[in-house]
């Protein structure tokens, strides 16, 4: 569990306008953390400054043994909507993106072949940019951003612009890409967090207002529920005038709340069954990522 | 200053896949034949196609190749400067805001090497593009006009040649440190207005770069070197080199407001 990159206060105004206020946190050292907010929480400016590309109001953003060195050389960013040289060739282009950022001059061709065969561009490494279709852009995107290796990701919504066949490409590779790099992306896909995520930090409105592993935060936001649907409104009816038990109803579905009072399912199954109501469905929830995103981003 | 290599090289792919590497030498070298060969066949072509009544007789002006070349830069001021502003304006301005800067400006890359490598082979271009049309045209006009001295046209050219490097550098760093628009407007003011105001106003002092169009062509009138020639050109070489500071400090300062 080595640090990898330390955030702290990093804030950027414009004008009276807080784009990101006071960030403060940390990554581990090969870990993927997913950054989580509606459009306009100040996800892409975050992630700008990250890539040394926009200047902090306040703030720093290190990047550990690098102090010496220019951090650009540690990053890969890819933007949300990468915009490339459309005359030059995928080759040409990634050949230029590993010179500038240091690869070995004897290997950048091999380097930079690798990487375009990674990314799933291996036929197209000769054909001018220009005649790229959305889902190519974004793997050269994906391997300008990693062909010299860095240490850190930055990614800008790397997925939300492609079709599911696409997106579920990028995702694979960025599994694959998980093994041996620090991840950070932006995200307001969900599903996608899920699949891939250590870490989760929350953003609403230039602030941090939630930063924790996925479990943790799904523990604190879960609010389980025990779901019973019974097949009238007066058996719901019956059930709520025998039962001792705090219950919310509507209609023929009761709701149990079983953090506060020593209930689970086996309590709730035993109580139906010794009465013999008739019921359609018994079912345990938990808020998924969603709607703890909504919960996390609506509270004020 | 180890990525100007990789820098330049991209300039230079771009710039001959978008054309300009072979358009902008092809304008001047037409216009450097076009001017001896017009001037030359002046009568015959007003007579032909010049709607002249009946009998109407001109005295046409004797014209010498020193003229021919004088008058040629007279097109290059105006065209060749306006092609300058127009192909060059937004090569800064314009990757900022296509976005296309970005993936640059996030390795790194210094700003002096990102500000030289444009610098570079837009001088490159343009002064190759100047010396081929005037090479071109003194071909012509050794052969319509008789020759003109060698050493005469060299000290004309490498004077004017300091004056087109100081246009680059204006447009360069406007395109820095504006956007497209504004850079091109501005380099029209100074490139074009500034350009008449001192011919107006300008008999009040001597030093200034936008004489130096006037003061190349002393050696083909025969004059001897003109009063604030070397101050002229010691000053436009200062003021490139501020221009191409501030032009990088530019790149620099406005690398945030790339697309991202």
């Amino acid at each position: 569990m080595t640090e990898l990159l330390r955030v702290s206060q990093l804030s950027k105004i414009y004008g009276d306008n807080k784009v990101v206020d006071s960030m403060t946190f940390e990554l581990v050292e090969k870990t993927s953390t997913a950054l989580i907010g509606p459009n306009g929480a100040g996800k892409t400016t975050a992630l700008s400054m990250m890539a040394g590309l926009v200047t902090p109001t306040e703030g720093t953003v290190l990047l550990k043994e690098e102090e010496n060195k220019d951090s650009r050389a540690s990053i890969g960013f890819l933007p949300q909507y990468p915009k490339f040289f459309p005359w030059l060739t995928a080759i040409e282009f990634t050949e230029m993106a590993a010179r500038l950022s240091g690869v070995d001059s004897r290997i950048v061709q091999s380097e930079a072949q690798k990487t375009l065969e990674f990314v799933g561009l291996g036929d197209a490494m000769k054909k001018r940019i220009g005649t790229f279709s959305g889902g190519m852009k974004q793997r050269l995107g994906l391997a300008q951003a990693v062909v010299h290796k860095p240490k850190l990701l930055l990614l800008d919504e790397p997925v939300s612009a492609l079709d599911p066949v696409g997106r579920r490409q990028v995702m694979n590779l960025l599994k694959e890409l998980q093994q041996q790099t620090t991840i950070l992306y932006s995200t307001h896909i969900l599903n996608d967090a899920e699949e891939m995520t250590d870490q989760l930090l929350f953003l609403r409105k230039g602030e941090l207002v939630e930063n924790g592993s996925l479990s943790s935060i799904k523990e604190k936001y879960a609010n389980p529920r025990i779901l019973i649907e019974f097949e009238s409104v007066e058996e719901a009816a019956r059930f709520l005038s025998i039962s001792t038990w705090t219950l919310a109803s509507k209609n023929n579905f009761v709701s149990i709340d079983p953090s506060h009072q020593q209930i689970g399912m086996t309590e709730v199954l035993a109580a139906l069954h010794a009465d013999s109501f008739r019921i359609r469905k018994v079912e345990w929830q938990t808020a998924n990522l969603e709607e703890i995103f909504m919960k996390v981003v609506m509270s004020s | 200053m180890k990525n100007t290599g990789v820098l330049v090289q991209k300039e230079f792919r771009e710039h001959s896949r978008n054309f300009k590497l072979y358009w902008i030498p092809i304008v001047f070298i037409i216009l450097g034949i076009v001017e001896p060969v017009t001037n030359h066949y002046l009568p015959q072509i007003m007579e032909s196609v010049g709607n002249l009544p009946e009998g109407s007789d001109f005295m046409w002006p004797q014209f010498q190749g020193t003229d021919i070349f004088v008058s040629l830069m007279g097109q290059y001021q105006l065209i060749g400067i306006l092609i300058i502003i127009l192909a060059f304006m937004g090569s800064i301005s314009g990757e900022r805001k296509s976005g296309t800067a970005t993936l640059l400006y996030v390795r790194p890359m210094s700003f002096v090497s990102y500000f030289f490598s444009k610098w570079i082979v837009i001088n490159a271009i343009v002064l190759g593009s100047l010396w081929a049309g005037f090479l071109a045209a003194s071909y012509y006009i050794r052969i319509l006009f008789g020759p003109v001295a060698f050493g005469d046209i060299l000290k004309f050219v490498g004077t004017y040649s300091l004056w087109i490097v100081f246009a680059v550098t204006v447009v360069l760093t406007l395109s820095a440190s504006l956007s497209t628009g504004a850079a091109a407007g501005l380099s029209i003011l100074i490139l074009f207005v500034f350009q008449v105001l001192d011919s107006v106003i300008g008999a009040f002092w001597t030093v200034s770069p936008w004489k130096l169009s006037i003061y190349a062509t002393y050696p083909l009138q025969g004059d001897s070197v003109p009063t604030g020639y070397w101050m002229s050109l010691t000053l436009t070489v200062v003021l490139i080199v501020l221009l191409f500071i501030l032009g990088a400090y530019m790149s620099k300062r406005n690398a945030s407001k790339t697309t991202v």
